[in-house]
């Protein structure tokens, strides 16, 4: 007999999840490539769901309570059915779509979701939720991509003139689907032990997932304060498998990050990247991707190369910029966000560097400050950096920094604008004298906070 | 709409729980209407009140176009429930009583009509049916999806009571197609699996094959339903077939239309074709030029909008509509209304239709400036191409975006006097919020005080005066001092506090739905 029903069974018999949920897996494994095929031609439409009584508990010696037992055999029977249109991708390739795919595997998922909310199925099988809606998302995104390739011109028939293009209309479908998920596992009363609450985060992480391809990240913000609002009902992040929580961490870290909470984004973000297994290097080249510009922006400080040395993709990303703003080049600096503009655009991360411009003016300003040597010494006391320095010194420097060339004019007051800003954010410390035109810093090494001098 | 609440609605909001709950219950009981012209329950209530529009809120709510005493008769007349027939549910003779009096009121014939005469809105709906019904053409089952499946299901729900053994029959065969998921589930609930397995083995084998014919019948409909429609089993769509059967084409022609917001299917009587929607453009043009009449623009151009919407016209004239609406509203601070323009009209230069993209990309990026909105300036800044951005005004609105990023007051305020297009009117949203950042920043970097001329060229106010009131206005008095015939702001950590805490009042979130 086929593969699907040893997993069921052993996934039963052991009280294993992730077992029990192999078996409702939509691919063919690779040591039993026949897997679906035959799991879809060991019955027919007009005798699947009694071939499925059969095979799923007689035939395996395995007894649960009848309305579980019903509920198992009406998800595989709605599973049958998905087999049966992804097997026609091979036996009929023309009447094969993964519009219908999909259709018929959402029918599963919602067998499922009935299954958990009559209360038939066991806490413990909730790994088959998760897993069975990590492929509805996979097939939505497939069937959306056929219906566009289908035709082009989508005119939806609304009475109302508000915009809505509507590009994915099965992957929002989808979301449906998975936020009664969602529910279905955070309203659990049942005690902790045998509760649903424990797949809350991958849920939940699958509608993250969701909602950025769908561009529509505001909506997991009701997610995490429906979240919040139960926090007092689940147990601690350390309870949950960590695969889970780094997902999660890593995904709270970046919607924070968007709405330019860089502090708290930052916290989620180092939490995801602690925990994070270490050889899943694309989940931590991931996490880099916001991270450091989060800390570019909190600690004004760069990543070492030592860092970024095993994840060469993120090196390249952020290199070219790194070592502009360490000579405070500002010429280079310009350049080099608009040679990754594209790139930092799709990643959703230009806003954020584009504020490592003030770190790059500083380093600018403050090579202006060192260069100024020092005042002459008084008896017997250590030298002092001369700490009275002219604007039109920072204007001569801004002019190397932004490669003007002669014709081009400085104006001194953007220039002092720059340094009222600097100033402002607490980068540099001091003030402008604006009619003696000229700036004083403060004295004894913290003109430049937290670069030494 | 220039109009107060027209007289269904009244009745109909009062009523619009029960009307939705009927849908499931209703062949058990009639709702029994026993009070008439008491003060009006409100919509908790769950008895339907058919208070006639005369009572003093009432009124009062619709005070601007009063309806002939004999309209609010025929209103009253059409709730009554000795007038009720078993046969028209109370929705479709509510739809109907709208269609006929909206008809009426656009055809200024509210005072023309006999309204003691005219048949009630129920027995035009039978009328209608009937005709339906008549005509050779058209098959039973058309019938059944086009009209709503509370009516077709309540006779047959009501014999089935009485005659059990042909319930599921009787109700599987005639219940419309998108009910039959769920009686099917109904169903399955009602098999009780029995004890042996032996028996197990043989029940299960019946639904499924009858689950199967179900499944097959259901395609059936499906396909008699037209390919467009939504999927029978997905929870809540409701069965609006009139809404799919495609665009409508409009025979309407007179030019002037108010806005209502449709809550059902559009009558091509009362939607004006392209010609006639070319020609009101032209007169709201020479309208808006010669009354500057916001309110009625603004209503003329949404029901315009909504015209092209329900004949799915999208051409270049569709764009211009959508431009000129936009900017009208930009020139009125009408935000709203600019955002919802703003919206279609970037799903429009997606279709490459023409118009004016690149003025109005800038404009996109600079509203979201204003609502502060950075994850839909991401989204507006991966939208750019190339060439979009060699563009002045895209070029413009990027480097104000960049020169507030950075805090580039001294950049901001010489791109603030130097926009091109309509941007100035949407950079005036936000240029005072920015005033402030700048001054605060200002306060805390220069010592001991900067002469007011240089407050006023660096953040483009227009006078030293302005500037002045500007600084009174959000700070205290003793801040400016008249020194050596010069008024000079004393900045310092006073000052700053105090422009920061207006800062940080000015900044709080905007609400983009601000309407006019």
């Amino acid at each position: 007999m086929s593969n699907i029903f040893d997993d069921f069974k052993e996934g039963q018999k052991i009280g294993s999840g992730a077992r029990l949920a192999a078996s409702l897996s939509p691919v063919a494994t690779a040591e039993y490539p026949d897997r679906l095929k035959s799991f879809y031609y060991f019955s027919n439409a007009v005798h699947v769901s009694a071939d499925l009584r059969y095979s799923l508990f007689q035939a395996n010696g395995l007894r649960l309570p009848k309305q579980e037992q019903n509920s198992w055999v009406d998800i595989f029977t709605a599973y049958w059915k998905a087999v049966g249109e992804i097997v026609r991708f091979d036996d009929s390739p023309r009447h094969a779509s993964w519009v219908k795919v999909f259709d018929a595997w959402k029918d599963t998922a919602n067998q499922l979701i009935r299954g958990y909310s009559t209360g038939s199925l066991q806490a413990w099988t909730v790994p088959c939720l998760y897993s069975v809606g990590r492929y509805l998302r996979a097939f939505a995104m497939k069937a959306d991509a056929e219906l566009s390739a289908q035709d082009s011109v989508t005119f939806d028939d609304r009475f109302q003139d508000d915009a809505t293009d509507a590009k994915n209309p099965k992957l929002e479908e989808a979301t449906r689907v998975l936020n009664r998920m969602f529910t279905l596992c955070l309203s659990d009363r049942a005690p902790i032990e045998e509760s649903r609450k424990w797949g809350i985060y991958d849920t939940t992480n699958l509608l993250f997932k969701t909602y950025f391809k769908l561009n529509t990240v505001g909506l997991s913000k009701n997610l995490l304060r429906a979240l919040n609002a139960s926090s007092a009902d689940l147990p601690g992040l350390d309870a949950f498998p960590k695969s889970h929580i780094v997902t999660f961490e890593y995904y709270v870290g970046v919607i924070h990050f968007l709405d330019e909470n860089y502090a708290e984004a930052e916290e989620h973000l180092s939490y995801a990247w602690r925990m994070c297994n270490k050889s899943a290097t694309k989940n931590r080249e991931l996490i880099l991707t916001y991270l450091v510009p989060c800390h570019l922006v909190t600690t004004h400080t760069l990543p070492s190369k030592k860092l970024l040395a095993p994840f060469p993709r993120v090196e390249k990303l952020f290199r070219p910029l790194c070592d502009c703003i360490k000579k405070g080049d500002l010429g280079g600096f310009d350049a080099a966000m608009t040679a990754g503009e594209e790139e930092f655009v799709k990643r959703r991360i230009y806003l954020p560097l584009e504020r490592g411009r003030d770190i790059a003016l500083r380093n600018l300003f403050r090579k202006v400050f060192i260069a100024g040597g020092f005042d002459e010494p008084k008896e017997g006391q250590p030298p002092i950096r001369r700490t009275r320095v002219p604007v039109a010194e920072f204007a001569a420097a801004l002019r190397i920094g932004t490669h003007a060339d002669d014709r081009s004019r400085v104006d001194i007051d953007e220039v002092e604008c720059l340094l009222s800003n600097l100033i402002y954010k607490g980068l540099m410390k001091g003030y402008i004298a604006r009619e003696r035109g000229m700036v004083v810093l403060s004295k004894g090494g913290t003109a430049f906070p937290g670069t030494g001098v | 709409m220039s109009s107060g609440i027209p007289p269904w609605r009244v009745a109909a909001s009062a009523t619009a729980t029960t009307s939705i709950h009927s849908g499931h219950v209703a062949p058990a009981y009639i709702p029994v209407q026993a009070r008439r012209s008491i003060a009006p329950t409100k919509a908790t209530n769950p008895v339907p009140s058919t208070t006639p529009p005369t009572t003093p809120a009432d009124a009062a709510t619709r005070k601007k176009v009063e309806f002939p005493e004999a309209v609010r008769k025929y209103v009253q007349r059409s709730f009554a429930p000795e007038n009720r027939l078993p046969t028209v549910d109370r929705s479709e003779m509510e739809a109907k009583l709208k269609s006929v009096i909206t008809e009426a009121a656009e055809g200024n014939m509210l005072d023309k009509i006999d309204w003691e005469t005219l048949p009630l809105p129920q027995v035009m709906v039978q009328n209608d049916r009937n005709m339906v019904l008549a005509s050779p053409g058209v098959s039973t089952w058309a019938t059944f999806g086009t009209h709503s499946p509370k009516k077709s299901s309540t006779p047959l729900v009501d014999l089935s009571k009485k005659r059990k053994s042909v319930e599921y029959h009787g109700d599987a065969s005639s219940c419309p197609p998108w009910r039959q998921t769920n009686n099917q589930n109904a169903f399955e609930d009602r098999v009780t699996y029995p004890s042996t397995d032996k028996r197990q083995k043989m029940d299960s084998k019946n639904p499924s094959k009858s689950k199967a014919n179900l499944e097959m019948r259901r395609k059936r409909f499906e396909d008699a339903q037209g390919r467009h429609g939504s999927s029978p089993s997905s929870r809540g769509a409701s069965p609006t077939p009139n809404a799919n059967q495609g665009p409508v084409v409009g025979r309407c022609q007179e030019l002037e239309k108010n806005y209502f917001r449709l809550t059902s299917a559009p009558n091509p009587d009362t939607v004006r074709p392209l010609p006639v929607l070319m020609k009101t453009l032209d007169l709201l043009k020479k309208k808006w030029k010669k009354d500057n009449n916001y309110g009625y623009i603004c209503d003329q151009f949404k029901s315009l909008r909504q015209d092209l919407t329900v004949q799915h016209i999208r051409n270049e004239f569709t764009v211009s509509v959508y431009e000129i609406h936009a900017r009208i509203a930009l020139e009125k601070g009408d935000l709203g209304e600019y955002n919802q323009c703003q919206t279609q009209l970037r799903a429009l230069y997606a279709q490459q239709l023409g118009g004016h993209p690149t003025e109005f990309k800038a404009y996109r990026i600079l509203y979201f400036i204003h609502t502060r909105n950075w994850t839909a300036m991401n989204d507006a800044l991966a939208d750019l191409t190339a060439a979009d951005k060699r563009d002045l005004a895209v070029k413009h609105a990027l480097d104000v975006r960049s020169a507030l990023a950075l805090g580039n007051y001294h950049r901001f305020f010489q791109l603030y006097l130097d926009t091109p297009n309509m941007g100035a009117y949407l950079m005036d949203m936000f240029v005072d919020r920015e005033r402030l950042s700048a001054l605060a920043a200002i306060c805390k970097a220069y010592k001991p005080d900067v002469n007011i001329r240089f407050i006023t060229e660096e953040l483009g106010f227009e006078s030293d005066e302005q500037s002045a009131r500007f600084i009174l206005d959000h700070t205290s008095e003793d801040l400016l001092q008249e020194k050596d015939g010069v008024v000079r702001l004393l900045t310092g950590g006073r000052a700053g506090q105090l422009f920061e805490g207006a800062k940080a009042e000015a900044h709080r979130i905007v609400d983009i739905k601000g309407q006019i």
